[in-house]
């Protein structure tokens, strides 16, 4: 048994991310660069460092070469300690019935001897979609005073959009009555951030019930809350009310990357009480060229800006050649746009080349899309909402 | 794979000439480029010439370079079969604890030189900010059969009158004469401070010199042991250009130069990074009204203002209207609305206040020291 932990963090990153299309075709969605230098990942693992949970678990799955280098030992999160760590915990045989993750309950119920090494009393589950800063401790001592089985983290949603979510129907104090998927016609707007407390212990009798029902999913939303709910456990929702982005789409990646660009940001990154850590690239200063024009725009170390650049967000290692334009676009490390090249709403992958005179997406348009390590010929036009590369 | 050269550095400097920069800090912690501190190069040239041991011989003012290197980890030095060594003064029975030079400090740290196992040792002073492949210089060191091996350049900024050192080599690149703080330069050759050389023979010569009485590394113990002829001593020509860091003018165009991108090229190739310690900072806002031409910026700025031929260090703040041209701006430091500076160098933590105006010329620019409000 090792040192007991009060709270273990369980990372659900296996997920494909399909609907990122190009963008997730060789790489996990929670290594998918973000905001100029960090990756999806670092979000929720920041947010345990800086919550004081050193034990964090990431349930991976799907091409997860990209994500297991990032995490490597830990170290940009604080997280290489001899009591506890960051995990990539993939899927294992074990002798005749090793298996892939059926579904993000069954993820957790693979890998409870992790869990229980620990001791915990509480297991907090976290998604790596998700660009959010938010004190995990606060939720757990709510948990805790509340003594319930499970909490989990709203968020009030605009009506008009309830049916894209988990939507939470609670009673006066909180306390949650009703669990609806997508709901039609919902009756509250409180939506599920995908952000779960658990006693461990009823947990994990709850994973051990749903493990042995043939007709279960396996999957926390569809099966594990709502078997909690019949069983007349208590559930709490814990509500959050900062910024949150589920940035699963390219829309909402491109808009999230955008909402860095307002003033002020409705996410502060400069916080130093709640730094968002990255792993280090060791890239030099940026560099600004003699005819550059930068305008409200995200421009990190080691690139080199000698166009013009306007309302975007510049990843470390990007160049832009004197001549090209770029409005209101997402470069992704290491991309690179030629002289003469526009591009207008765009996302580009990383390493990728935009040659001379190409032009990429349109105003007012839908996001147009290249994937990493492309070649965008000269002069070649990328229609909007298009996704073109490898 | 096991190497089989040790590096050491070398930080106990004197460095009057560099005014308020050095008072509080020694050369090696000088920040420099945007975001490093001279001691990154100095590291990061070891590290990615695949040296796996380095020795730091501390000597006065050492706690921002000790805060920069913590446990070496950014350079991958903080292994369990090599890593970084801290070699603060030392006080022994025939020394006070102040290095009188580079050979008094070898001779206090003996130890370390004693206890590697690497077959070669590179040394390092931190006067000079440089890229250089130990790879290759040991490898034109052993092609040579040397028996030490001085770097040297032959960039004309890199001399001076009444200071430096320099070498007077033959055709075949063997080092004859060595002139040191000479009035005017005979030899074109600088020194850069940085030798190559077998570890056991660096052992048997410190040996030799400090029981001769000798303090000086360069100018006593090289100099007569060229003239005694026992030792091959070559020159190794760096292939980039080097910046003597002496005094503040050659700091300010030092810094002013890696703006040409031939000279940023240089410093930074991908493969060779210089690693620095992280600040964790989000990539640099660039507001709707902000202009920024020819400057180097680093990451966790907020730019609303001008900024012209400069280099910008993490977490430097240029509010609206704020006019900044041919400066060097340290980290944290603030210059308010409206503000003017030209030609300056910022030390940390500064901040100029609203619609203040200051110029110096680019041949003397004026320092304003950490923490100071202007």
């Amino acid at each position: 048994m090792l040192q007991k932990k009060q709270c273990v963090a369980m990372l659900l990153a296996g997920g494909q991310g399909s609907r990122l299309g190009i963008l997730t075709r060789h790489t996990a969605k929670p290594a998918i660069p973000f905001g100029g230098k960090y990756r999806i990942i670092d979000f929720p693992v920041s947010n345990c460092t800086n919550s004081g949970i050193d034990v964090v678990g990431v349930l991976t799955q799907y091409r997860p070469l990209e994500l297991n280098a990032y995490i490597g030992s830990g170290t940009p999160w604080d997280l290489d300690k001899n009591t506890g760590g960051i995990f990539v915990l993939p899927p294992y045989s074990t002798g005749k019935d090793g298996e892939w993750y059926k579904g993000t309950a069954n993820s957790i119920y693979q890998n409870m001897t992790f869990i229980d090494q620990y001791n915990p009393d509480y297991v907090l589950v976290l998604s790596g979609d998700h660009i959010y800063k938010m004190d995990y401790s606060e939720m757990l001592a709510y948990h805790i005073e509340q003594e319930a089985t499970a909490t989990i983290a709203v968020r009030q949603v605009p009506w008009e959009e309830t049916h894209r979510f988990g939507i939470m129907n609670t009673d006066a104090n909180g306390v949650i009555t009703e669990f609806e998927e997508k709901p039609a016609n919902a009756k509250s707007n409180n939506a599920s951030m995908g952000v779960y407390v658990f006693t461990w212990e009823k947990l994990r009798s709850h994973l051990i019930a749903d493990e042995n029902d043939p007709n279960s999913n396996n999957d926390f939303g569809r099966n594990i809350i709502p078997n909690m709910l019949s069983q007349n456990e208590k559930l709490v929702a814990y509500t959050f009310d900062g910024y949150w982005m589920d940035v699963g789409t390219i829309d909402s990646l491109w808009e999230a990357n955008m909402d860095l660009l307002k003033d002020p940001p409705p996410i502060n990154l400069h916080d130093r009480k709640w730094r968002i850590y990255a792993r280090n690239v060791g890239r030099p200063p940026g560099y600004v060229g003699e005819k550059a024009k930068i305008s409200n725009s995200l421009v990190a170390e080691g690139s080199d800006v000698n166009g013009v650049v306007e309302n975007s967000v510049l990843s470390g290692g990007v160049v832009v050649e004197e001549g090209a334009e770029i409005y209101d676009s997402v470069l992704m490390p290491g991309a690179k746009v030629c002289s003469g090249a526009v591009l207008n709403r765009a996302i580009v992958g990383e390493n990728s080349v935009i040659e001379a005179d190409a032009v990429i997406g349109e105003k007012d348009a839908e996001i147009a899309v290249i994937g990493n390590n492309t070649v965008i010929p000269q002069g070649h036009k990328v229609a909007p909402g298009v996704q073109e590369g490898k | 794979m096991k190497k089989n050269l040790a590096g050491l550095i070398y930080t106990g400097e004197k460095t009057d000439r560099l005014r308020e920069l050095t008072v509080m800090r020694s050369l090696a912690a000088l920040p420099v480029l945007g975001r490093y501190r001279l001691i990154d190069f100095l590291l990061s040239n070891m590290v990615n010439s695949g040296i796996k041991n380095v020795g730091i011989i501390l000597q006065s003012n050492y706690n921002s370079l000790l805060d920069q290197i913590g446990s070496g980890r950014e350079w991958d030095l903080h292994g369990k079969r090599s890593g970084m060594t801290l070699l603060p003064p030392f006080a022994t029975t025939d020394s006070s604890n102040s290095y009188a030079g580079l050979l008094d400090a070898l001779k206090s740290n003996m130890n370390f030189l004693r206890r590697n196992e690497e077959r070669y040792i590179a040394v390092s002073e931190s006067s000079f900010l440089y890229s250089l492949h130990y790879e290759d210089m040991l490898k034109f060191h052993l092609d040579n059969n040397a028996d030490i091996t001085l770097a040297y350049t032959k960039d004309r900024d890199a001399r001076r009158h009444g200071s430096g050192r320099y070498l007077g080599l033959d055709d075949a690149g063997v080092v004859t004469h060595i002139e040191v703080d000479p009035s005017l330069p005979r030899y074109g050759n600088t020194y850069i401070g940085v030798f190559l050389m077998r570890r056991e023979l660096l052992i048997d010569m410190v040996d030799r010199a400090t029981s001769q009485g000798l303090h000086h590394f360069t100018r006593e113990m090289l100099v007569k042991s060229l003239a005694q002829g026992y030792t091959k001593i070559m020159g190794y020509e760096l292939d980039s250009k080097p910046f003597y860091i002496d005094t503040v003018e050659a700091y300010y165009k030092a810094n002013m130069a890696a703006l040409e991108p031939e000279i940023r090229k240089s410093f930074f190739t991908p493969e060779r990074p210089v690693w620095t310690k992280l600040r964790d900072e989000m990539p640099t806002q660039y507001s709707g009204e902000s202009k920024v031409n020819n400057s180097l910026v680093a990451d966790g700025c907020i730019i609303e203002g001008e900024v012209e031929d400069s280099v910008i260090f993490r977490g430097v703040t240029v509010r609206e209207g704020a006019k900044i041209k041919g400066c060097i701006v340290m980290q944290d430091s603030i210059i308010a609305k409206g503000a003017q500076i030209e030609n300056c160098i910022l030390d940390k933590q500064t901040t100029v206040r609203e619609n203040a105006k200051l110029s110096a010329t680019p041949g003397y620019p004026f320092v304003i020291p950490k923490n100071l409000t202007i």
